[in-house]
């Protein structure tokens, strides 16, 4: 109950230091658009192609976004001290990695919900089975990548070259989420004759499942030394 | 001399390897199916073996740090981290080598050949991620919880790339083996662990000096 | 007719020389590191 306060604490401070710094969250939206934008010019006009690889042009843009995003809300702890502040208070680490994360997956499910309508602009999709349900698999792939994103971030915003850290670190190891995330999103873009959805989701969830406990654990140790 | 052993074990590796090469080469049949190409398959899975080993190693070596917490634990996933990484690329290289003649293509989106590549690359970055962190301690704490991460990844990647990949055939593995060919592959298989073992073992050598050589410059500064 | 691949040596020699290339040039590199650590 003391973590989940402790972590509920985070959070909340997590996401006042977003709010603040809003204008940075906007560089990033601006930065998820321009790929998604790019995309579109490394395909060709084709817009059968397009709509085909929308769900993965989707997901790329929000991989990409999400190392900007995931080292900035470090930067700030490690500017000024706060990070080393909050460990010398009798908080839990576990606390504020989960709060670190959940304020994380906050920003990214967000950039990832205003992509959408871009997205069906700029590559004429339909989401015949609900934006809901799109919705819901952005929040669940987006707590993929922010899982090991938020730890990995805790270590390479404090290395030196953590810009290129980072990507280099997290892109290998969110294969398994990105792909499970690019097929669901691409079930629902497209309609699930098969049936597959579930088991797309299943998967990314032993992931989510896997990391969300894992990084728990280890963060405490990644912060103390 | 301390580390006579291990070149013990490198030699016995290196004529191990001499003798199963040989063997696989010249005196193992050629496959019904594969026809000559089955050769690479002697020296590309016992590399696949001694990698996945290695980097197998290094997670428990990884845990070992955690929880001990002396320098031999680091140097030793240094050793293990890098021999592995370049035992990974190595094992790539022999796969795609063999895929062309095999499947016609340089590169196939086999399970197998794709969680290496996912692996060695998540490993290399570890690799790089010691190279910018100064403070040895944090350097050695890092590593550590970076392969954790990275080696519980290997099944998911291989699920995940298995279901990615279940509307194409599945590849037909020849079990026509013959006694030859068993023994080519045996002796390969050790081989390729004395050899791994050796190379760990000097590549610790080499870590330990650094680290002793790191300490002394923070002690004196 | 059996369908067996023919030929296909030089991938076979290919495969045998990178990996003895590779083994070879790393382990040097690993001496010769260390002998520039041991003073």
């Amino acid at each position: 109950m003391e973590l989940l306060y402790q972590c509920l604490i985070v959070l909340r401070k997590d996401l006042l230091q977003q709010w603040r710094a809003r204008a940075r969250l906007a560089a990033v939206v601006a930065f998820g658009l321009t790929t998604l934008l790019l995309f579109s010019f490394a395909n060709g006009p084709d817009t059968t192609m397009l709509r085909l690889n929308a769900a993965g042009y989707l997901w790329l843009a929000l991989l990409l976004s999400s190392t900007l995003s995931l080292g900035e809300s470090f930067r700030v702890e490690t500017q000024n001290g706060a990070l080393e502040g909050l460990l010398l208070l009798p908080t839990d680490p576990r606390a504020i990695y989960y709060g670190k994360a959940l304020g994380n997956l906050v920003v990214l499910t967000g950039l990832g919900l205003a992509l959408i309508p871009v997205m069906v602009a700029l590559y004429d999709v339909a989401i015949p089975m609900g934006v809901p349900r799109l919705a819901g698999v952005i929040a669940l792939g987006s707590a993929g990548l922010v899982a090991p994103g938020t730890l990995y971030a805790a270590l390479s915003t404090r290395a030196r070259g953590s810009d290129v850290l980072l990507p280099l670190l997290l892109f290998p190891l969110v294969v398994p989420a990105l792909l499970s995330s690019v097929k669901a999103t691409a079930l629902i873009l497209t309609g699930d004759p098969m049936n597959q959805l579930a088991s797309w989701l299943g998967l990314l969830t032993a992931f989510n499942l896997i990391y969300w406990s894992l990084c728990g654990l280890l963060f405490g140790r990644v912060v103390e030394d | 001399m301390k580390d006579r052993w291990e070149h013990l074990v490198g030699l016995l590796g290196l004529a191990l390897f001499g003798f199963g090469t040989w063997h696989g080469l010249v005196v193992a049949p050629p496959d019904i199916y594969m026809g000559d190409v089955q050769r690479i398959m002697y020296v590309h899975v016992p590399t696949a073996w001694a990698a996945l080993l290695t980097l197998t190693f290094a997670f428990f070596v990884a845990i070992g740090w955690l929880v001990r917490g002396t320098w031999r634990w680091d140097a030793l996933q240094e050793a293990s981290i890098e021999v592995g990484v370049v035992l990974g690329a190595l094992l790539i290289a022999q796969g795609s080598i063999w895929a062309r003649p095999t499947w016609g293509v340089w590169w196939d989106w086999d399970p197998r050949l794709t969680t290496s590549a996912v692996l060695v690359l998540a490993f290399a970055g570890i690799l790089a991620l010691r190279s910018f962190v100064d403070d040895p301690r944090r350097r050695a704490t890092w590593t550590a919880v970076a392969a954790i991460v990275a080696y519980v990844d290997v099944p998911i990647v291989y699920f995940s790339v298995r279901w990615w990949r279940s509307l194409h055939q599945v590849q037909s593995s020849p079990d026509t083996v013959d006694k030859p060919m068993v023994l080519a592959l045996r002796i390969n298989a050790f081989a390729l662990l004395f050899l791994a073992t050796w190379l760990v073992a000097r590549r610790y050598r080499l870590a330990r000096a650094r680290n002793r050589a790191e300490l002394a410059d923070m002690e004196a500064a | 007719m059996t369908g067996m691949i023919q030929g296909g040596w030089e991938f076979v020699q290919a495969a045998y020389g990178v990996s003895i290339a590779t083994l070879a040039i790393y382990a040097i590199s690993m001496e010769l590191r260390l002998r520039k650590e041991k003073p």
